[in-house]
């Protein structure tokens, strides 16, 4: 009796670390030319998709604040379930209304290539459904799970502060190199015009120009 | 008993896997770079493979990646040749930017393939199901372990985000007065430009016997 017990025990003791181990993807970049999309699956109807994503500028020397990346999600039956357009950053949260693939797209409408640091998480909390599925399943693991769903809230919040970090050091470092290179451009500028200047007066009263026009 | 064990592992694991990866579109002939911020002395775990299209049949021929994985200095870390699946696992030595670039060979017809990535860094490549397996621990005692792991996690991520506040708070601090000396120079600069302006041209006229 017991040997035929054991295998099952450890089936779900299995299945259970296998659905526990549902990892968030890190944070990652990509450079948008145009349109990329990643994908992300979602196992269960109902699970909540959380994320940010954040665009960290490249080096534009000339142009200002970016004017913005437009970010899609759409479902796997094809309608889109979260749109912003016109951002250059932001945290999104919103319910899986069913399961499968979820193409989530950026969509970059200027030449310029940005680079969009973003962040998905896909939680799922176990509920009555659930437990009355599997009786392994203690209404203690439902409080770990929602434990473990602040804790990935906190994280991403991390995350997503640390990419706005990114792009605030970026920012300083071009009003840096700006606040050299400009103020050098300008001495130097301020140095050939007065000296254009002197160079001007001194022709005006040189003797093969006729003295009399002075 | 444990070859089923392992089946078992694996059979779910590709249940389960997809849900762990990021899975994004790759064009013949095209490059693809996806970037992560790693702190050094870290580990790090990477697995990719190519999704075959047709289910069932193997897959196509022309189907091959080629994948290098720079630091942010430029040193590669790993590299693969026209290769459909692979992974590679390093500690990293720098931090900054570690680039993970696929570059999809020239077909005829252009194609596309599916490409699923999956990428850990830091307290994410921890196996819990070795863990498990391997100390008879208890189910609640290894949630409450990821927990813990995740708490710690969280706090040298705070550590983490306060030295680099510390940082931008000292560039901040160094361009307020670069800023404040170089107005303070521009100002001297212009008197200086004018008063020697005005000295070369007094002596010119001087010399001239205009004056």
């Amino acid at each position: 009796m017991e040997a035929r017990h054991r295998p099952a025990k450890l089936l779900v003791s299995i299945f259970l670390i296998w659905s526990f181990l549902v990892n968030p993807i890190s944070s990652l970049s990509v450079t948008v030319n145009d349109v990329e999309c990643v994908y992300e699956y979602v196992l269960y109807e109902g699970d909540t998709v959380s994320g940010n994503y954040v665009v960290v500028d490249h080096d534009i020397f000339w142009s200002s604040d970016h004017p913005g990346i437009d970010f899609t999600v759409t479902s796997p039956a094809g309608n889109s379930v979260h749109t912003q357009k016109g951002t250059s950053g932001d945290k999104f949260e919103f319910k899986a209304p069913r399961s499968g693939m979820y193409k989530f797209c950026f969509h970059n409408p200027y030449s310029t290539p940005e680079t969009v640091s973003f962040y998905i998480h896909v939680g799922h909390i176990p509920n009555e459904h659930d437990l009355a599925k599997d009786e392994h399943l203690d209404p203690i693991n439902v409080k770990i799970a929602e434990l473990r769903e602040a804790l990935e809230s906190v994280t991403s919040e991390q995350k997503y502060l640390k990419a706005r970090d990114t792009r605030h050091r970026h920012t300083n470092e071009s009003t840096r190199k700006r606040v050299i290179y400009y103020t050098l451009a300008e001495y130097l500028l301020l140095a050939c015009v007065s000296s254009l200047q002197v160079f001007y007066i001194r022709r005006l009263f040189s003797k093969s120009v006729a003295y009399n026009r002075v | 008993m444990v070859r089923s064990l392992t089946f078992l592992l694996l059979a779910l694991g590709t249940l389960f896997s997809v849900s762990e990866s990021v899975r994004f579109e790759l064009q013949s002939g095209h490059t693809k770079c996806i970037s992560e911020d790693i702190k050094s002395n870290s580990m790090t775990v990477g697995k990719y493979s190519i999704i075959n299209p047709n289910e069932g049949q193997p897959m196509p021929q022309s189907h091959k990646i080629t994948i290098r994985v720079t630091s942010a200095y430029g040193n590669s870390y790993h590299y693969a040749d026209l290769v459909d699946s692979g992974q590679f696992a390093f500690t990293t030595a720098e931090s900054g930017d570690y680039n993970a670039c696929f570059w999809a060979p020239d077909h005829n017809p252009p194609d596309t393939m599916a490409i699923e990535f999956d990428w850990k860094a830091g307290i994410t490549t921890r196996d819990w199901s070795n863990v498990a397996k391997k100390g008879q621990v208890d189910m609640m005692e290894l949630e409450l372990k990821k927990l813990q792991d995740t708490i710690s996690s969280i706090h040298d991520e705070m550590f983490y985000l306060r030295e680099r506040e510390k940082e931008m708070q000292e560039l901040n601090i160094s361009i307020n007065d670069k800023m404040g000396w170089m107005s303070v120079l521009s100002l001297a600069v212009c008197l200086s430009v004018a008063g020697l302006q005005l000295w070369h041209l007094k002596t010119f006229f001087e010399k001239k016997k205009i004056i």
